[in-house]
């Protein structure tokens, strides 16, 4: 029951996915909770099982956590209008992945794109050691676009949308 | 509603927490005792965590009343 205590550089970050076609993605509750939940779909280099997971071979690990939201009233001739903070939604990824056609973990996000509907639980654990902090949300793929420039390697770009409430942060 | 009814319920649910625990409501007094016995790192004690949010237990203080008795003071 302990998270990293250090600052983390960037690239101890790294992202997971639940395998199969159509899964069945973590309550709520279950998104905050590592053993025998989250831990199954993180692999054995971030400190999980991986039993029912995969990882996602991506370039960089976007920004992630929470978007911002405020109600503003203004009234005329007040000074400053009043920001009233609201539970605001987990931010949307847009993910650049190296692009192999066969890649499994790939096939499963072309086709949680070319459906649409599938709810699927995707992790992302930073790592120190034996120590892991894992942010875990279910969402929904939207844009699947493969940017073949001859210049460099074929990228497959995605969007994960999170689905509003729906995530959690636990540790090892 | 029974206390493992709402814990079912939120452990299970893949709405907001917030917003279902404010339609349930528990004993207080069995959330505390509850969440002093649940193990952290389960989805039972994050539902009592929510639970216990809204169903705060408010502790009976019992303080002794003083009255200021001034009728053997002689005026």
């Amino acid at each position: 029951m302990a998270a990293p205590n250090k600052i983390l550089p960037g690239f101890s970050a790294s992202m997971w996915m639940q395998t199969g076609a159509t899964p069945t993605a973590l309550s709520t509750a279950n998104l905050s909770v590592w053993t025998a939940q989250v831990a199954t779909i993180v692999g054995t280099s971030a400190n999980g099982t991986g039993a029912s997971g995969t990882g996602l071979n991506v370039e960089a690990i976007p920004a992630f956590g929470q978007d911002d939201a405020v109600a503003s009233f203004g009234v005329a001739g007040s000074r400053q209008s009043d920001k009233i903070p609201t539970q605001s939604a987990p931010t949307s990824l847009t993910i650049t992945a190296p692009w192999n056609p066969s890649d499994a973990a790939l096939l499963l996000i072309r086709g949680d794109a070319y459906s649409g509907t599938i709810d699927r639980t995707f992790v992302i654990a930073a790592t120190d050691s034996t120590t892991t902090i894992a942010y875990a949300f279910n969402g929904r793929v939207s844009e699947f676009k493969i940017d073949a420039a001859p210049g460099a390697e074929a990228k497959a770009v995605f969007t994960i949308h999170p689905r509003g409430n729906q995530y959690g942060w636990s540790n090892t | 509603m029974k206390l493992s009814e709402a814990i079912d319920v939120l452990s299970k649910t893949y709405q907001s927490l917030d917003a279902v625990a404010l339609g349930l409501q528990v004993d207080a007094k069995e959330v505390q005792a509850a969440l002093a016995k649940a193990k952290p790192d389960t989805a039972e004690f994050v539902a009592l965590t929510v639970l216990a949010k809204y169903n705060p237990s408010i502790q009976e203080t019992k303080t002794k009343e003083i009255i200021n008795d001034n009728t053997d003071q002689f005026k």
